[in-house]
């Protein structure tokens, strides 16, 4: 059963899907692709401290980069994709952007 | 032991033999030559923001492996859109792993002086953020120097004992450890 007695913590809500980019015809997108270095915890924790993604979104984006090669992490405009591309490089992690769905 | 544990606030702790401690910094030390390898030198009294916007000539891809992999192409298959983004970006980027691998030497330096004993660390939020994108970068050269490729992880438990990548191999699963023990301690 659900749990509905408390109101939802604003901190704790994932990246909203309105938030990425509904007004553009083909959105950008940021990929992660699978390294054999990165640690799957660490992975994970760049989701959640650089994406503010919920401990289970991280980890189920962690284990599709683990298992299918790459993973779409987060969509927009090519400059928010470009950011997020850099800050991804900044963490360590091997990561592209490019057009559409991937 | 060295690992990190969990402090009040976001901080961590951890106690490191002083070889660890100095081989450490050794390695953030040789990380920063890395990274500033080929470099414009910034002198005292540039403009910083002058700085900032010099975005100079285009950037060729670096040759070095552990740099390739440390400053990846943007663009998969789309080199133009590659090489534009590396050369408006990778001065930045560069400048920031610099920085990271800076706050390990100096949190370093300041308990390493002559020590004998293990050494006390402790790091705030923000430092414990810089120390696992050092030790993530830390890996990643070092995989690229050991030929770390997908599947093959665990191909030096078959080394033979003389191997003169052993002592790496060693490192960098270290350095695996200690990564994993300061996130643990940061999420806690």
């Amino acid at each position: 059963m659900a749990d509905v007695t408390s109101a939802p913590d604003a901190a704790t809500l994932e990246r909203p899907d309105t938030e990425q980019s509904v007004l553009l015809e083909v959105p950008w997108v940021t990929l992660v692709w699978d390294d054999p270095v990165n640690l799957m915890s660490y992975v994970s924790f760049v989701f959640i401290d650089y994406f503010h993604y919920s401990k289970s979104k991280a980890q189920r984006l962690m284990m599709q980069v683990h298992h299918e090669g790459k993973a779409v992490v987060s969509s927009g405009s090519r400059e928010e994709m470009e950011r997020d591309v850099q800050a991804m490089h900044s963490y360590g992690l091997w990561a592209t952007l490019q057009k559409g769905d991937a | 032991m060295s690992h990190f544990k969990s402090r009040r606030r976001g901080a961590v702790y951890a106690e490191l033999p002083p070889h660890a401690a100095i081989l450490l910094g050794n390695l953030a030390r040789q990380l920063i030559e890395l990274l500033s390898e080929g470099e414009p030198h910034q002198r005292i009294g540039d403009d910083p923001l002058e700085a900032l916007l010099d975005f100079g000539a285009p950037r060729d891809r670096p040759e070095d492996p552990a740099l390739q992999r440390l400053l990846p192409d943007a663009h998969r298959d789309d080199e133009e859109a590659a090489a534009e983004f590396r050369r408006f970006t990778e001065g930045t980027l560069r400048q920031s792993k610099i920085h990271d691998a800076t706050v390990v030497v100096v949190c370093l330096d300041e308990v390493t002086d002559g020590e004998v004993d293990d050494v006390e660390l402790e790091l705030d939020a923000v430092q414990a953020r810089c120390w696992m994108r050092c030790l993530t970068d830390l890996r990643l050269a070092l995989a690229a120097r050991l030929y770390i490729r997908a599947g093959e992880e665990d191909s030096w438990e078959n080394l033979p004992d003389d191997d003169e990548r052993l002592p790496l191999f060693e490192i960098y699963g270290w350095l695996g450890y200690l990564l994993e023990s300061l996130i643990d301690a940061v999420r806690r």
